[in-house]
């Protein structure tokens, strides 16, 4: 639904031509009393008359408002492209043929067998349809076969399910006797055979069986039958009847010499629907074609291509009131038929739903060579940082904090992929990581610029890895570590695991490692340069860690630069939850949602975990994942804060802005420390480097701090 | 008894990389369904260093291997850099010195490849990753071997299994790395380190195959 509002005007409500009662038109609403009324009907939930009686109109006026805001397009309704053309087609049929309904399943479903899906629907109309006290008469058929074996209703009264014709040979499941006990069966209906063959040896031995008292009263019950389901046979050489041995013995030359389309309950007719008179005729017990169409309600149940010249013959000699097919059939049938408006309103009205990909093959980025982009990027960041960091040697993989690591103190190295950032080298400097180490893009990096790292950033104390918790970069840093450590220099490893939904509580050591690195990193910048132990150091960012809870939404994927294409869709209304940092799809998909209520979906899922009380401090972090402007992350932050302050959880600090993203990435995550008072402490203390200065003696001006 | 020729064979390695290097795009396509879609990018960029080290060089299978697994292991960094490298390496190391590789020091040769693999990952067989395609195939070796078929039926077997084993990858769950954060919604997708790993197998053990004596 989108709501348009026209020029509101503050504050002034009253209008001497305004429609009666409007006075109170709430603010909300600005002078545009459809608005309201669609709100309280669309959103609200509330009945005609109940907003009639807060807007202080009439109810026909409240209808008026209604129709009227959908042609004035206040209001948008929506109906899934498979459904609405399922849907269209069932009212061009209905509409074409003057039938009293028809039921048409879409053809997206292919995963059952369309026998199985005619079935389910025939089962659905004909439940809607059955009343206490009917009499039913059943055709035979493999899709009646099916109604009947989908058919689940609660039990009626007094209600009898009558076959339709006569017997036939055993040799295949959907006899009709068969048929009709399975209907009956369902709706614990009384049953009644027709305890003769279907097509008997001569007309005498016809007039013989139905001069039969047992068979007399059988006939009686049918034609009381103010219902009947039916399928219909095609003559095609595929067909059933041509297996179904009921028409055994019999040329069907006959017929189709007499250009027979179908066949309904024993019966043949021509394409206009017609009756052909055959040998048969005289020889057959049954349903007629008179009788079947003086009962009330006609259901047949029938799709498949090859059906469509059979259909249209019923549909066209008027045997069928209500019709269950599928929507590809149910559409042959209409063009069969002459109908050519349907195409247009198909495609007409699958304009307004975009169903084009809206992606461009290639997305713009400023580039040289792609396959360069890493260097290219390290060339410009160590030349713009250069107060801050230097290359570890002749590696610029490998980078030290200029004033960072000192004897005594405990070193601390980052690292990861590139494509994230400022992620990592951002948090190169005084009072925060030693050194970091730099991967391709999305990749963690070799071992060799790793150890580089450690030995750069020790000082005699101790090394603390820390970096999010993805298979390759625990490889690579584990192979460092032992490579260092062979040097004599002791290394511990804390993995960053802050995003919560990237696997359940009970897995929390398998969560991965997202923006929530930010505050991991601070902390255990700070108590390295606060000296203290490697064990203390090692525990306290581990706390951290522990306190960190982030969840992110992708709206749209990233794209790689040397592929400049997106690494996966995000359709046109969706959105991606749980969305990591490096483009890898999220763990569901959903329909977009306002900005406040995907705020609330994330801050509830990090309440659940999050056990906080009232008065306890926060530190908030809202990051756009790269494409999503600062505009949308303050949005979001109002809501975060909103939130918080609902539980009376106060903010100690926050950020909003760019700080671990995914190349392109349109979207955001939300991560929020849980501060105690070690915490809290440590995130206060100074820290200065490229991106971010905290209580730093010389604040960089441009610092996001 | 079959075998090949350790010091002349090197180029094994040259055209083991011109596949990695021709399937990049192929490699990340796959790789960016349910990864991130660096896979091609990454291995092209380890292969194809690998390869200007060694162009014109004409150096023996081991030393091909070893630098291939040096570059892979020191220069390319993400799970693939150290899973590769150190399969290489271990290949490298089980063959250097071995001047005829016959059946038995080529299923040696894979083992310890393998085995390598495991040490460093904690993946098992099923969980959707190039174990799927490394596993089967060495088991077929072996298998075809023990049967009595020679060194270039048994190479044939090999392959033809990798390729089955990569194609299995398609109805698995992933369980490990990057995709398995997807679970079901990974299935249907082949594995690009499985696919990977079936074009490294089928380029080493065909240009063993050609080179038999």
């Amino acid at each position: 639904m989108a709501l348009k509002t026209s020029s509101p005007r503050k504050g002034g409500i009253s209008r001497a031509n305004g429609p009666e009662g409007l006075d109170s038109i709430p603010l909300r609403y600005g002078d545009d009393p459809y608005v309201w009324a669609c709100w309280l009907y669309y959103e609200d939930g509330m009945t005609q008359g109940e907003i009639a009686e807060a807007m202080g109109v009439s109810r026909a006026t409240v209808n008026s408002y209604l129709a009227d805001a959908r042609e004035k397009g206040i209001v948008n309704i929506s109906i899934e492209p498979a459904r609405l053309a399922s849907l269209t087609i069932a009212q061009e049929l209905k509409r074409h043929f003057g039938l009293a309904d028809c039921l048409v399943v879409p053809n997206d479903d292919n995963t059952r067998p369309l026998i199985g899906r005619l079935g389910a629907a025939g089962a659905q109309a004909l439940s809607k349809m059955i009343k206490s006290g009917d009499t039913l008469a059943v055709a035979w058929g493999r899709t009646v076969l099916s109604v009947g074996e989908h058919l689940d209703m609660a039990p009626l009264q007094d209600v009898t399910v009558v076959q339709a014709t006569g017997g036939t040979t055993a040799s295949f499941a959907y006899t009709p006797e068969l048929t009709t006990a399975a209907v009956a069966r369902a709706i614990s209906a009384r049953c009644v055979n027709i305890t003769a063959p279907a097509i008997v040896a001569s007309a005498q031995m016809h007039d013989m069986l139905l001069a039969e008292p047992l068979i007399r009263e059988q006939f009686d019950t049918l034609s009381r039958a103010n219902r009947i389901v039916f399928g219909i046979s095609s003559l095609r050489p595929n067909s059933t009847i041509h297996t179904s041995g009921f028409f055994e013995s019999v040329p069907l030359q006959h017929y189709l010499a007499k250009g027979a389309a179908g066949v309904l309950a024993g019966r043949f007719i021509d394409e206009r629907g017609r009756h052909i008179a055959g040998p048969l005729d005289d020889r057959t017990i049954g349903i007629s074609l008179e009788m079947l169409r003086g009962i009330g309600t006609r259901v047949a149940v029938a799709g498949g291509f090859d059906k469509v010249p059979a259909l249209l013959a019923a549909l066209r000699g008027g045997y069928v009131n209500v019709l269950v097919t599928d929507a590809a059939t149910g559409a042959g049938i209409l063009r069969a038929d002459g109908v050519t408006s349907l195409d247009g309103k198909l495609s007409q009205r699958q304009k307004s739903t975009p169903v084009a990909n809206a992606y461009r093959t290639h997305v713009k980025k400023f580039l040289n060579n792609p396959n360069d982009v890493v260097e290219e990027m390290l060339d410009g960041l160590i030349a713009a940082h250069k107060p801050y960091l230097q290359p570890i040697g002749n590696s610029r993989r490998a980078l030290v904090a200029r004033n960072g690591p000192r004897p005594g103190k405990v070193g601390l190295v980052i690292g990861g992929g590139t494509g994230h950032e400022p992620c990592f080298v951002g948090y190169v400097g005084k009072g925060l990581a030693d050194a970091v180490a730099i991967g391709n893009i999305f990749s963690s990096p070799p071992p060799d610029p790793i150890a580089k790292c450690a030995v750069a950033a020790s000082g005699g104390a101790g090394v603390l890895f820390v970096y999010g918790n993805y298979a390759g970069d625990v490889m690579n840093f584990e192979m460092a570590a032992e490579l260092v450590e062979e040097q004599g220099i002791p290394i511990r490893t804390v993995l960053t695991t802050d995003d919560i939904v990237s696997s359940p509580v009970e897995d929390k050591e398998g969560r991965r490692g997202v923006a929530g690195n930010f505050f991991v990193f601070k902390v255990a910048g700070a108590a390295c340069d606060r000296g203290m132990t490697l064990d203390e150091c090692e525990a306290v960012t581990r706390k951290a860690n522990d306190r960190t809870y982030t969840v992110g939404v992708a709206l749209e994927s990233c794209s790689m630069p040397q592929t400049r294409r997106h690494n996966f869709e995000i359709g046109p209304d969706d959105m991606e939850l749980g969305m990591g940092i490096h483009g890898e799809p999220g763990v569901s998909r959903e329909r977009i949602r306002t900005a406040d209520e995907i705020v609330d979906t994330i801050m509830d899922n990090i309440f659940k975990e999050m056990k906080a009380e009232p008065g306890d401090r926060v530190a908030v972090l809202v990051n756009s994942f790269g494409a999503t402007p600062l505009m949308e992350l303050y949005i979001l932050f109002r809501r975060v804060e909103q939130r918080l302050s609902a539980k009376n959880i106060t903010i100690e600090a926050n950020w909003v802005g760019h700080y671990c993203t995914s190349l392109d990435m349109v979207g955001a995550s939300i991560s929020i420390l849980h501060l105690d008072r070690q915490l809290t402490d440590l995130l206060h203390h100074p820290c200065q480097t490229a991106i971010l200065s905290i209580n730093a003696p010389e604040t960089d001006g441009a610092a996001r701090g | 008894m079959q075998t090949f020729d350790n010091a002349s064979c090197g180029a094994i390695v040259l055209s083991m990389a011109e596949r990695i290097v021709e399937n990049r795009a192929y490699l990340s396509e796959i790789d960016g369904k349910i990864g991130d879609g660096d896979h091609g990018v990454n291995m092209a960029k380890g292969f194809g260093m690998a390869a200007e080290r060694l162009k014109g060089k004409n150096a023996p299978l081991a030393e091909s291997l070893d630098t291939l697994g040096t570059v892979l292991m020191t220069e390319i960094g993400g799970s693939m850099g150290p899973l590769y490298g150190v399969m290489f390496t271990e290949f490298a190391e089980t063959i250097q010195g071995v001047e005829k590789i016959d059946a038995a020091a080529y299923s040696k040769m894979l083992h310890a490849g393998l085995s390598g693999i495991q040490s460093i990952g904690s993946a098992k067989v099923g969980d959707k990753t190039l174990l799927d395609t490394f596993v089967p195939a060495v088991e077929a070796f072996d298998k075809a071997t023990a049967e009595g078929k020679s060194f270039g039926e048994a190479l044939e077997v090999l392959v033809t299994a990798a390729e089955a084993g990569r194609d299995s990858t398609i109805d698995l769950v992933a369980k490990i790395g990057r995709a398995s954060r997807l679970g079901e919604r990974s299935l249907g997708v082949l594995d690009a380190g499985a696919t990977s790993c079936a074009i490294i197998l089928k380029e080493l053990s065909e240009g063993a195959r050609t080179r038999l004596v």
